[in-house]
């Protein structure tokens, strides 16, 4: 054959195409950015002319570096400090997060638990509402006289003033995470110990093994491998979540590395900033390449299944009625307790005043008035709100749609390709999105597109600007979807399709799509849902004009305007575990299906 | 002596009922298995027997102890029940080398490390895997699984064995070679085997009696030679024997004394019981179920027939020939090729040919045949 003929050959098969577009695509939309980022970590921008004495903009310089990471206590104070702050909240938010997930996923899938349903439902909606959620609730409850405004619910009921440490800081912000990722935990190992085969355990039952020998001795050995890459993926979101640490975190100047860099990138020295960023890619990038290791490591441990679905449920006994109800508790307090303490709050007239009569609509439906929130109307009369709203809504369904499509595509042309070395190049180039740290990716696209760049114009500002990077961002959800639902599906389907001469796109649309339109849709569905509760990814890319409603909430939240806060919050949850719930009971698409469990 | 007795043993799940009232004694040395289509709920029954599933009704005793009673609640969990257990798909743990594997359950028993490692030796040389002792599983191939999964079953020294399809994940030649390999070790290890499988040739060759099962209900419980020349019923009957039983359909009437006349396919047949007289109503609609083996084909022979399609394997020819609107099947010993659409000369021979009620399916009886 001629190399002519070859590439013909090659191009004559769509999966190629796709792979190849792809993969030019997501290089510009990922590799290139990174370049663009490490290059502004050596040159001179406008706002730090000042600091850097006698230079002008875009000169090279190494000055950020020298003082990100040789500047004695300045490297301390900025870099130093939060980095070992994030170290430490992301160990410790992950060992609750591994240690509550597993615990439930092992009794939910092994043990005879009762409300199985219900909790496996409820225990999931703390990763579906937006992060802060549990931190805001935190607040409700906790805070205390240190910011100026009045103690929260715990203090009115009890009379006990809570202390700083319990309140805010490193203490709260594990815990708040720990809990936020929990569920993520539970979805994935939950998913693993569904896969495992029951006869392995049931084996060691025959040999008189005991539970407790058979959970160290077989269980645990065979899952650990998922569970270790399951700790890093939550380790990199944990490192990478911004909202939670700056709710809980700033009031006691408690500073972890996504806050540092939403300060110094809003402020003047975003040469630092992008220094931050690049570190925390690293890191990501560093996780990504040991969770590879672990994963190309693990010699079949996910053995075909047997026969899952005899399945001998380990009997709890006595413990069975109390271990359920008090499940049934936590997962009241941790996923419904919080929205009962916004809606709460966002009836208080007085901040700290419980009473009835201090009760007041005015957040939601009232009139703007001079002496109230800066004469702000009600959140359901305010034109803004529901521009934020719209805007949320418009940029979650497109990105989801982006996102959701491409990934679909990216799916169906890595597992067409398997093995191939472009496969396994698209395969990665979309999965990084997920290891860049939100922040920082927003950082990225800010930087690379704030100027005309190459043919494409000046998008700061603009709404497309937040749809290419939120649906960049999770490109990776959508991609794993995909490839689930295509390893699913055996090659003959297509095959027989291909051989009475349908169309590519036809197969694509009519057989491939509706066979596994449930997996396919988790697709769509997590971008859609993760871009409605997104704050650190627009945070700084957000001009008024096209403000979302998260970001507002963020706002209001700064501005110390804590009714109106809590009444966006609960505004936000709602539609999101709607929409989910919806989305779920038509078309039977998860989060659990999108994550891969 | 380990006795394992089943009294009315019931599984439902939700609506389904896997296994219905279930009466079953395994007598001590046993190789019974649990035969049936799938979903017929034979692997239900092993693993309630051996207390990996949980009967919804019943009563189960293992020499002579209950370890399941729906009436007084005991429920006996499976480490106390003394029984080994091999799993279709081997289930070894892929995280432990192949000794590690056989001496886990030894271990579990609190045995001294040099015992041990004398019983894991023997074991290895048993089943002629010495040289893989400290390879992990998925360094094996799905012979040599299957043998480790054995070698840790018998570890413990169980005297009941219960095996469920263990050997279905294998290629047709290893099967035929362990199929040799479990008949020796059942006698070697003096134990009751209770084995599971769908395949009525592994059933016929290994077992001393086949439980024969259907949608939960047990149809024939009994040897594996009577279950083939005597099967209660059609299910049975269709179930066991390769090529299949020829049915076809007619009527009957008794006739003469103790003979039976059968119009059956436009062929007039006289069917003489050996099983003892049986009485006919006139016209009763009839099964009638005849062996391959039992029509010979050839030169001679009373019935004239068409030649359909042949078979030859060497050993034996499948012959299926045309006789007017039937088709019936044959088996002759040798190889001999007949020609396609050429004429035969057929008869029936033996005295296993089975007359079924068509409307219960029952086996009414069996006997000779001529062709009128």
């Amino acid at each position: 054959m001629t190399t002519g003929n070859q590439l013909r050959s090659f191009a004559r098969k769509p999966h190629n195409v796709i792979l190849i577009v792809l993969a030019v695509t997501l290089s510009f939309l990922t590799l290139f950015p990174l370049i663009s980022l490490a290059k502004d970590t050596l040159i001179v921008h406008p706002s730090e002319i000042m600091t850097v004495k006698g230079s002008s903009v875009g000169d090279a310089t190494l000055f950020h570096w020298k003082k990100v990471f040789f500047d004695g206590e300045t490297s301390q104070n900025m870099f130093y400090k939060p980095f070992w702050n994030t170290v430490n909240v992301s160990l410790w938010a992950c060992a609750i997060s591994l240690l509550l997930g597993g615990s439930v996923a092992w009794l939910v899938t092994r043990s005879d638990l009762r409300w199985k349903p219900f909790i496996s439902t409820v225990f999931i909606f703390p990763y579906i509402m937006p992060s802060w959620t549990l931190a805001m609730a935190w607040l409700n409850f906790f805070r205390n006289r240190l910011i100026g405004g009045a103690p929260g619910l715990f203090t009115a009921l009890t009379g006990i003033e809570t202390a700083n440490w319990f309140a805010y800081g490193f203490f709260p912000i594990v815990i708040v995470l720990g809990l936020h990722y929990a569920p993520f935990a539970y979805i994935l190992i939950g998913g693993i110990l569904r896969n495992m085969d029951a006869n392995l355990e049931e084996a060691a039952v025959i040999l008189k093994a005991g539970r407790l020998k058979i959970l160290s001795r077989i269980t645990l050995p065979i899952i650990m491998p998922a569970v270790l890459s399951t700790f890093l993926l939550v380790f990199s979101s944990c490192m990478s979540a911004f909202a939670v640490p700056a709710f809980l975190g700033t009031p006691v100047r408690f500073q972890v590395l996504t806050t540092q860099l939403y300060r110094t990138l809003n402020g003047l020295n975003p040469g630092y900033g992008y220094i931050m960023a690049l570190v925390m890619i690293v890191i990501g990038t560093g996780i990504l390449l040991v969770n590879q290791w672990i994963v190309g490591k693990r010699k079949s441990f996910t053995t075909i299944t047997g026969k899952s679905s005899n399945i001998s449920l380990v009997k709890l006994k006595a413990f069975k009625n109390p271990v359920s109800v008090l499940l049934i508790l936590f997962v009241g307090v941790i996923a419904i307790l919080p929205l009962v303490t916004f809606a709460v709050e966002s009836f208080i007239m007085a901040p700290g005043d419980y009473s009835i009569k201090n009760m007041t609509t005015q957040f939601w439906i009232g009139p703007g008035s001079e002496d109230v929130g800066g004469g702000e109307p009600g959140i359901l009369l305010n034109k803004y709100i529901y521009l934020g709203l719209w805007n949320s809504v418009k940029l979650s369904v497109i990105v989801a749609f982006v996102a959701g499509t491409v990934g679909a595509l990216a799916g169906y042309a890595v597992v067409k390709a398997r093995g191939t070395r472009l496969a396994s190049l698209v395969n990665n180039l979309a999965f990084f999105p997920y290891l860049m740290p939100s922040m920082a990716f927003g950082a990225i696209y800010l930087s690379m597109f704030a100027k005309r760049n190459l043919f494409i114009p000046s998008l700061y500002g603009s709404f497309a600007l937040l749809v290419l990077v939120g649906a960049v961002k999770y490109l990776p959800f959508a991609s794993r979807a995909g490839m689930n639902a295509m390893l699913q599906l055996s090659n003959e389907i297509e095959e027989a399709a291909q051989i009475i001469g349908i169309p590519w796109w036809k197969r694509m649309v009519r057989i491939i799509f509706p066979i596994q339109k449930s997996s396919f849709l988790s697709g769509y569905l997590l971008p859609f849902i993760s871009c409605m509760r997104e704050l650190a990814l627009f945070v700084l890319l957000i001009v008024p004009a096209n403000r979302v409603l998260t970001t507002m909430l963020f706002q209001y939240n700064e501005k110390g305007w804590n009714q109106y806060a809590n009444a966006i919050n609960l505004l936000i949850v709602l539609i999101v575990l709607i929409f989910n719930t919806v989305i779920n009971k038509v078309t039977g698409a998860s989060i659990d299906k999108g994550i891969g469990g | 002596m380990p006795e394992i007795i089943l009294r009315n043993v019931t599984k439902r799940f939700g609506k389904f009922v896997a296994v219905d009232r279930l009466d079953l004694a395994i007598a001590d040395g046993d190789f019974v298995t649990l035969l049936g289509p799938s979903g017929c709920g034979k692997t239900t029954t092993l693993r309630m027997i051996a207390g990996l599933e949980t009967p919804t009704e019943g009563e189960i005793l293992i020499d002579g102890r209950i370890v399941f009673s729906s009436e007084t609640g005991v429920d006996v969990s499976p480490d106390k029940r003394d029984v080994g257990f091999l799993f279709q798909n081997y289930a070894l743990w892929p995280h432990m080398t192949v000794e590690q594997n056989i001496s886990f359950g030894l271990e579990n028993l609190k045995w001294d490390k040099p015992r041990i490692r004398a019983r894991v030796d023997k074991l290895l040389a048993t089943l002629k895997i010495e040289p893989f002792g400290k390879r992990y599983p998925s360094e094996l191939s799905g012979g040599q699984q299957q043998r480790v999964a054995i070698a840790r079953t018998l570890a413990t020294g169980p005297k009941v064995l219960f095996m469920d399809e263990p050997l279905s994940n294998l290629d047709a030649k290893l099967r035929t070679e362990m199929r040799a390999e479990l008949k020796r070790l059942h006698v070697e290890t003096d134990s009751t085997f209770v084995y599971v499988t769908h395949d009525q040739l592994e059933a016929m060759t290994l077992s001393t009696k086949t439980c024969l099962m259907k949608e939960g209900l047990l149809q024939q419980y009994a040897p594996p030679l009577e279950v083939y020349h005597s099967p209660a019923n059609v299910f049975v009957a269709d179930f066991v024997g390769s090529p299949t039983m020829n049915f076809i359909e007619g009527y009957g009437k008794n006739v003469n004394l103790d003979e039976i006349k059968l119009s059956v396919g436009g062929l007039d047949l006289i069917f003489t019981p050996v099983s003892g007289s049986i009485t006919l109503r006139d016209d009763q609609e009839i099964i009638l179920g005849i062996r391959p083996e039992y029509i010979p084909i050839g030169e001679s022979g009373q019935g004239k027939a068409r030649v359909y399609s042949t078979l030859p394997s060497g050993m034996e020819t499948v012959v299926k020939i045309q006789v007017g609107a039937l088709q019936l099947t044959s088996v002759v010993f040798g190889a001999i090729d007949f020609e396609i659409d050429g004429e035969v000369r057929f008869g029936f021979s033996g005295d296993d040919c089975i007359i079924f009620d068509k409307e219960t399916g029952m086996n009414l009886a069996l006997g000779r045949l001529t062709i009128l």
